[in-house]
């Protein structure tokens, strides 16, 4: 079978990649690219353990073949991470114990990210909905569904502290 | 993974021609949602795959007040129109959002019950599909368009490129019943449309998801509404009716006698939504 070759931006660099036909983009990341904070989980859609942002909106890279993103502007964990530190929303996710065996967290904060940069002052409500895809067997999600909240009163600038909830 | 050759046209007509070039049995996938699914999981091992992400197929426009959608219109962008909100409400109750944003129109009338809630929205607005081959566009009724379980009125060489949804008189409601608020499989799905003049039902559409081999029209329970005051004793007599007529399952989301039961209950109470909401919006 004949390889094809797929350009795509990745977190903000471009990338070129030698693939078979219709391998998934969370296959690429991780076997090829050493992008790794893109986790597999059920490979069905199910979980969102994969979700990275594509052209901004979140996708579900165990169902996309690398060749449908051929142009389009990837964004994975790794590329809202500073080299030195943590993104807001990773902090706040630390704090608030948003994750236990951390699993789902690349996922959730791909989303959240999504979410925020839609809406900066989501209701917990709406924080639900926008999780309801990504499944946590730890934290019972109340403590991400705190990080995200606490991630957006940073981020919107208030900057206040909100206390323990 | 048994592809050997991964295809995206950028057009219709390349998308057409490569049909009917490689003919059956190339699988074609729009969001890859469903399809994926199985791919991964080598339940499905197909070794040519057409992609319609890129075909051009992803339109949605209003023209002489009907609402035309592409077949690759995502169901984010579906819930986002504001045309017609019993469709954005449709959308929001499918999947999660990374699936939405990726998911199809199109392909959500091909997947198996007990998905395919869209597609009982649209039944509740006489919607058309439009099928293309070769030959042209030939545009029927969704109703017509399922034949069976997973099976369908396409012909070899055709493609399901749109969808028409004319501008329809009365009120609707949309309902579906899962086992947890969001991003879950339905026990049921109802979307009920009825107009009314001086009270007294001049049309209604009564649709079910997860009711039968395909999502149906419960047409004797509509039948039954027609020329009848909206009120509790007709919306009890339709609801009992449309229960008994469809042909729910069992499945790892509910049984049959349960999905009957809730069938009754919904459609109740969609109906009940609409006669409380009043006469006119």
């Amino acid at each position: 079978m004949a390889s094809v070759i797929v350009n795509f931006e990745l977190c903000g660099r471009d990338v070129e990649v030698l693939v078979q036909p219709m391998t998934t983009l969370q296959s690429v990341l991780r076997s090829q690219l050493g992008y790794t904070a893109t986790k597999e989980g059920c490979r069905q859609g199910g979980c969102g353990s994969c979700t990275v942002l594509v052209d901004g909106e979140p996708m579900l890279s165990c169902l996309l073949p690398v060749e449908d993103v051929a142009g389009r502007r990837v964004v994975t964990l790794e590329g809202i991470t500073p080299i030195d530190g943590l993104h807001p929303i990773q902090e706040a996710f630390l704090e608030s114990n948003g994750f236990q065996c951390g699993y789902c967290t690349p996922g959730m904060v791909m989303v959240a990210k999504a979410l925020l940069d839609h809406d900066p002052r989501p209701s917990r409500e709406a924080i639900a909905g926008a999780i309801s895809g990504n499944l946590c067997r730890c934290t019972g999600y109340q403590p991400i569904i705190d990080a995200i909240e606490k991630a957006a009163d940073r981020l919107s600038g208030s900057g206040e502290q909100t206390g323990g909830r | 993974m048994t592809v050997t050759d991964y295809f995206l046209p950028r057009s219709l007509s390349e998308a057409l021609d490569l049909l009917g070039a490689r003919g059956p049995s190339l699988m074609v996938m729009a969001g890859g949602t469903v399809a994926m699914p199985l791919v991964n999981d080598g339940i499905s091992l197909p070794t040519q795959v057409m992609g319609l992400r890129h075909a051009g197929l992803d339109e949605l426009r209003e023209e002489d007040g009907e609402l035309y959608i592409g077949a690759t219109v995502t169901l984010t962008r579906l819930l986002r129109q504001q045309a017609l909100p019993v469709l954005s409400e449709a959308a929001r109750n499918t999947a999660s959002w990374s699936v939405r944003n990726m998911a199809t129109v199109g392909g959500n009338l091909f997947t198996p019950p007990p998905g395919g809630d869209i597609a009982v929205a649209l039944l509740a607005l006489d919607t058309s599909v439009a099928l293309t081959g070769p030959a042209g566009t030939r545009l029927i009724p969704l109703g017509a368009f399922y034949t069976g379980f997973m099976t369908n009125a396409l012909q070899d060489g055709e493609l399901l490129t749109g969808l028409r949804v004319p501008r329809v008189a009365g009120d609707t409601a949309f309902i579906k019943f899962g086992r947890k608020a969001s991003n879950t499989p339905s026990v049921v799905t109802v979307a009920v449309r009825v107009a009314r003049h001086d009270g007294t039902v001049t049309d209604a559409r009564i649709a079910l998801g997860a009711a039968g081999p395909h999502p149906l029209r419960a047409s004797a329970a509509e039948r039954v509404l027609a020329g009848s005051a909206l009120g509790p004793e007709a919306i009890e007599a339709a609801a009992a009716v449309a229960a008994e007529e469809s042909q729910p399952f069992s499945d790892g989301v509910a049984s049959e006698w349960y999905r009957r039961k809730m069938i009754r209950l919904f459609v109740a109470r969609a109906l009940d939504r609409i006669w409380q909401g009043g006469e006119d919006r």
